[in-house]
Order: C-alpha cells, then sequence, then structure tokens
C-alpha cells in the first residue's frame, strides 16, 4: 500500500479486516504477554522459591524430566499445588470475563455492559449464599456446606446453577412474540436481579458469624483456588470460548443493528439466544470458582476496542489472551499486598488507566455501535 | 463435644498413630506426635501454650498477643487472611483451625488437601474449652499437662460459680459494639451467654444468629448491668456518653451508675485458657459486692 498513494489510478486494496500483521502483532504479543505473566506469578510469592527451583519443580512435574530434587517437599507443594492453580485459575476467569464481557456489550449494544449483566451475578450469589448458609438455613438438611459432587463444593455448584439459570429465566420472561428485544432483555434482568439481591441482602442479614465468608465471596477471590475447580472449569470455559470465537463475523453483524443484520441474511433471534447462552456459561462457570470478580469484564473490551477496533475476529480471542494475562498480574498484586481481594486492585489501577485512556484517545474509535 | 476416639486417658501419653474428631466433627489421624505446629487463632495459641509447647509453634497470626514469646514466631495469618503459602512454607504436623468460619470454611478443605492434619476448634462453653484443650493434649502428647491445666481451671470456675450462688442474678447486658445503630450482645445461647450465666448474672440477649437487639427490646429488657464490651477498644464508648445515647437513660444500670467498661474483653471473648479470667472480671463487674 506504501507507494501506491502517488498513483491514483491504481486500483486501491480496501482492506477488510485486521491485517495479517495486526493480527499477529495482537495475539502473538498476547500469547507472549500471557506466558510471560505465568511464569512471573508462579514465580512470585509471599514466600521466597528461587527462580531455579521453581523452574526445576515445573519442569519436574508438568514434563516429568527426571531433575535431581535441590528443593524442599514444601517448595514443590507451594509452587505446584498452591501457586500454579491460583495463576491459572486467575487466567482462565480474566479470559472468561473479559471475552463475556465483549460478547455482551456487542449483543445488547450497550457500553455499560458486563458478564454479570443480566442476572448472572445476582443468581449465582444467591446460589452461592444459600450454599454457604446451607446447615443453618434448612437444619438437618444432608447437604451441608462442607459436601460435594464431583470434588465441587455445593457453593460452587449451586453459584454455577443460580447464574446460567437466572439467564435463561431473564431470557424466556423477555421472549414477546418469539422475539427477544434488547431492552426488554436489560430491564427484566436488572428487575430480576432486584429481586434476587433483596433475597441476598436477607441471607446477609440472617447469616451472623458467616457474614465474613458471604462478603468474601461477593467481592470475589481466587485464594482457594485448586486442581479439582479447574478441571472442572476448564472444559466448559474452553467450549464456551470456542464456540463464541467462531461467531465473529455474526457479532460483527449484530454491530450493525438487528435490522441490518437480519437484511444480511442472520437468523438475529436465534444468535443473540445462542450468544446469551455461552457467554452466560462462561460467566456462570467463572463465577461458580472465584466469586463475583468485577471490573475485569466491563473495561478490558473497552481497552481492546480503543487498541484494535471493533473487529470480534481480532477482539474476540485478544480479549482471552489480554483478560487472562490482567486478571493474573492482578492477583499477583493482590497475593504481595498481603491477600486483599483481587476485584480491589483490578479497580484500584485499572480504572485510573482506563480514564487516561479515555482522554488520551479523543478520537474514540466506536466503542460500540449504537 | 470433642473426643478422641482412640481412649486418651489423661494420665498417660497419646498412642500413636491416633485418630481425633474435631469440633467440627472431622476425622484427623497423626502418625507421630506433631512438634511443628501452625496455630490459626489466638485462642488456639494460648492452648498450645499453655500445655508447653510453645517452643513448637511454627506459625501463629497477626492477632496473637499472649504470651509474648509467640511474638518472634512467623505470622502465617495476615490480616485476616491466611497465607496458605507461608503455612505450607512452615512444613507444618499439625494445623490448629477455629471453628465457626473463623478460618474460612474453603482454607481448612485446601489445607486437608493439601495433605496437612487440620484440627478445628470451636467450643460452645466452658466445657468446650476443657474438652479443647484435652483434644489439643491428645494431638501433642500433652495429656498429663492438659490434665493439670483443666482441673486448675475447673477450680477457679468452682470458686466463682459457689461465690456467686445465693446473690440475685442482676439483668446484666454486655455490648459487644454498636454499628450503624445496631446492637450487638451475647446471643442466646451463646459461649457469653453461658458465661455471663456462670458469673452469676442473667443475659439480656440478642438474636441467636445475628446477636443482635433492637433498642426497644433492650429497654424493655431494662438491664441492672451494663458491661461495654467494645469500650476496651474503642475510648469513646464509656459509661457517660452509652447514658447520653437517646433513650438508655430509661435502663436502671444507667440510672444506678452500674455501667462499666470491661478492659478484659480480649480474654473474655478469647476461648483459651485465660477464659477463666475473663470469667472472674465477669464475676467482679457483674457483683462487685462480693469481691475485695
Amino acid at each position: 500500500m506504501r507507494a501506491t498513494v502517488a498513483a491514483p489510478s491504481t486500483p486501491r486494496t480496501i482492506a477488510i479486516g485486521p491485517s495479517l500483521t495486526r493480527t499477529t502483532i495482537v495475539l502473538g504479543g498476547g500469547a507472549i504477554l500471557v506466558l510471560g505473566v505465568l511464569v512471573l506469578a508462579v514465580a512470585i510469592g509471599s514466600v521466597g522459591v528461587g527462580l531455579d527451583d521453581t523452574v526445576g519443580i515445573l519442569a519436574h512435574r508438568l514434563l516429568g524430566l527426571p531433575l535431581a530434587h535441590t528443593w524442599a517437599p514444601w517448595m514443590e507443594q507451594v509452587i505446584f499445588d498452591v501457586r500454579l492453580p491460583r495463576v491459572l485459575t486467575a487466567m482462565l476467569v480474566g479470559g472468561g470475563l473479559a471475552l463475556a464481557g465483549t460478547v455482551f456489550q456487542a449483543l445488547l449494544r450497550n457500553p455499560m455492559a458486563d458478564p454479570y449483566i443480566i442476572g448472572t451475578a445476582s443468581g449465582a450469589s444467591l446460589g452461592a449464599i444459600a450454599g454457604l448458609m446451607a446447615p443453618v438455613l434448612v437444619p438437618g438438611l444432608l447437604i451441608g456446606a462442607g459436601s460435594s459432587w464431583l470434588g465441587l463444593g455445593v457453593v460452587q455448584l449451586l453459584a454455577f446453577g443460580g447464574g446460567l439459570g437466572t439467564v435463561l429465566l431473564v431470557y424466556a420472561v423477555s421472549r414477546a412474540n418469539g422475539r427477544v428485544p434488547v431492552v426488554t432483555l436489560l430491564l427484566t434482568g436488572y428487575a430480576v436481579s432486584a429481586v434476587l439481591a433483596a433475597g441476598v441482602a436477607m441471607l446477609m442479614f440472617l447469616s451472623g458469624q458467616r457474614l465474613g465468608a458471604i462478603f468474601g465471596w461477593l467481592m470475589g477471590s481466587l485464594a482457594g483456588a485448586r486442581w479439582i475447580d479447574l478441571a472442572f472449569a476448564a472444559p466448559l470455559l474452553g467450549l464456551s470460548a470456542t464456540l463464541l470465537v467462531v461467531r465473529w463475523r455474526r457479532l460483527n453483524l449484530l454491530l450493525l443493528g438487528e435490522g441490518a443484520a437480519a437484511h444480511l441474511g442472520l437468523d438475529v433471534e436465534r444468535e443473540k439466544l445462542a450468544l446469551t447462552v455461552l457467554a452466560s456459561l462462561a460467566t456462570s462457570t467463572v463465577v461458580a470458582i472465584s466469586g463475583t470478580i468485577g471490573f475485569v469484564g466491563l473495561v478490558v473490551p473497552h481497552v481492546l476496542r480503543l487498541a484494535v477496533g471493533p473487529d470480534h475476529r481480532l477482539l474476540l480471542p485478544a480479549s482471552v489472551l489480554y483478560g487472562a494475562a490482567l486478571l493474573a498480574l492482578a492477583d499477583l498484586g493482590a497475593r504481595l499486598a498481603g491477600g486483599i481481594p483481587v476485584g480491589i486492585v483490578t479497580a484500584l489501577i485499572g480504572a485510573p488507566f482506563f480514564i487516561w485512556l479515555l482522554r488520551r484517545s479523543r478520537t474514540l474509535r466506536p466503542v460500540v455501535v449504537p | 463435644m470433642s473426643s478422641a476416639s482412640a481412649p486418651p486417658s489423661a494420665t498417660v501419653g497419646t498412642a500413636y498413630p491416633v485418630t481425633l474428631t474435631d469440633d467440627a466433627g472431622r476425622k484427623v489421624t497423626l502418625s507421630a506426635a506433631p512438634t511443628r505446629i501452625v496455630s490459626l487463632a489466638p485462642s488456639n495459641t494460648e492452648i498450645v501454650c499453655a500445655l508447653g509447647a510453645c517452643d513448637e509453634l511454627v506459625g501463629v497470626t497477626d492477632f496473637d498477643s499472649y504470651p509474648a514469646q509467640v511474638a518472634s514466631v512467623t505470622h502465617v495469618v495476615v490480616g485476616a487472611v491466611v497465607d496458605v503459602e507461608k503455612v505450607a512454607a512452615a512444613r507444618p504436623q499439625l494445623i490448629l483451625a477455629a471453628g465457626n468460619g473463623l478460618t474460612p470454611g474453603p482454607v481448612i478443605d485446601q489445607l486437608t488437601q493439601l495433605g496437612y492434619p487440620v484440627l478445628s476448634l470451636y467450643p460452645h462453653d466452658l466445657n468446650g474449652v476443657y474438652a479443647d484443650v484435652s483434644l489439643v493434649a491428645s494431638a501433642i502428647d500433652a495429656s498429663p499437662a492438659a490434665r493439670e491445666l483443666v482441673l486448675g481451671m475447673k477450680a477457679r470456675e468452682a470458686a466463682v460459680v459457689s461465690a456467686v450462688s445465693g446473690s440475685k442474678s442482676p439483668r446484666t447486658f454486655y455490648e459487644v459494639g454498636v454499628y450503624q445503630g445496631a446492637i450487638y450482645t451475647a446471643g442466646q445461647d451463646s459461649f457469653l451467654a453461658s458465661l455471663i450465666i456462670l458469673a452469676g448474672g442473667r443475659p439480656v440477649t440478642g438474636d441467636p444468629v445475628t446477636t443482635a437487639i433492637q433498642l426497644e427490646d433492650l429497654i424493655s429488657a431494662d438491664p441492672e448491668v451494663i458491661l461495654l464490651g467494645d469500650g476496651a477498644y474503642d475510648p469513646s464508648v464509656t459509661p457517660a456518653t452509652v447514658g447520653a445515647r437517646p433513650g438508655w437513660f430509661a435502663m436502671t444500670a444507667v440510672r444506678d451508675g452500674r455501667v462499666e467498661v470491661m478492659q478484659e474483653d480480649p480474654v473474655i471473648t478469647r476461648p483459651g485458657p485465660r477464659i477463666i479470667d475473663g470469667l472472674e472480671a465477669l464475676a467482679h463487674a457483674i457483683h462487685p459486692e462480693l469481691f475485695h
């Protein structure tokens, strides 16, 4: 393209979508960033394990290399059973939230949309808190807060079911004459969330000494990350993320407006249902293993749109990579700050950065085409 | 409540391996006497030290203040957060957690999955504290010391109970805290309520779950003695400021000048060996006429 400008008669190529180099830079850079953050976040923690031992432990446990154990057994436990599952959980959660946020913002054509907007958070919260209080709520109930199914706690299962169930309920209620208008979906989500939030507040009031546990869940935490939770979350997230990322073309069409998308041949209602279910599946999975971590799912999509533009072919995979790196980095900060909730770190550092970025890019790319 | 399923006849040592049942009903097996102990609550720390095993503590909390020698032990609970990495780095052979959510359930699960024996202690009354002392002793092979300790505590408890017996039990309100107008006190059937009863008072209790009491219920309960546990930490909570709160002058305790700050709140609310100091302090405050 460089020299062709001088010769107006030469037909110009009109780039549709991101160029190959741009894709390579954004996604390749994202992948390198994710790997770098992975190594950094596993190597650093509240107790010191040398970098050589960290690498040795990972090579030994992940690749099965028969290395001489230059490290103490507790180091192996800290690196492999405490830090690594936590960092990987942070990445899954961050990637899942950023992806779901990107989808919801495009689907609802609303810049304030986040993964929780149509009821996932309130539904999951009510489920999780009911799980935390199960023995109090129903004395003599067999399913106590400590019981589990396939290694998953009742709290996680209820959070997952509550989140996904609420979205399906909201969707069903919003449906009229075979259509689900976006505005109705948003408002129904708001109303149903308000009812569920009242239930959450009621349970919190009755919770007594369990209030601390409930509060911690609502703020979101990656502290209790275990391999078993990853085994539950990774396949569900992998499935929903794959099915979402391949829908980039349809999301781009939806950005033009539902009427235009329909004229271009998209079965709009079917697509809206598929996107809602898939994004909510990702969100509910994430919330089940980490609680409601805010900010990531709202802001990462915006930052990326400012940086790489609104094309979902690039935006969707980029949101997974950069969301993953961001949350793992924020969680490292949270760990080093004495175990404060990670949501505090993401908001405290991320929000001012976002404001700076908004002010810097005066020529705003269309955040979400209305 | 807590009991060892292997017979821990208190005078003989523990025969390992031993399987113990903690206050949460979890069975924990120890293959040998632990010499590296992590305590996740100050009350647990005090029990370990009272059994003469203070030197075996390799991890305590930010809130540990007693006995003084634990000041040099690594803090594995920072703020209110259990740092699992630091727990692992301390290479514990026994972890003593606190029940009722004080040590979060997911943390207990995580530590258990990492392969550490975790005993969760959650006493509901003085007998629960005695049982916990015996339970910890069975775990760390210190049963003779536990027997001596518990006998001493029981003797002091009996002395308090006999001193106040025969006296009229005044209606006693223990203020744990006031937040946004909500008044928190001893919950119905709570540990604190049971201590007040032993100390010769009739506790004015709050809701069994939230431990809150509404002001009008408090006024109609008309306490004769008001003890300010929160005054031990907040200098603005004094008999004068409490008497000046709207509606509080209606209470007999305020009119009779029977409002007192409980500086001993840390031992009254910490279910360790010094709980007996707390019981005695309560008895002195509720029945000043019987002591001195």
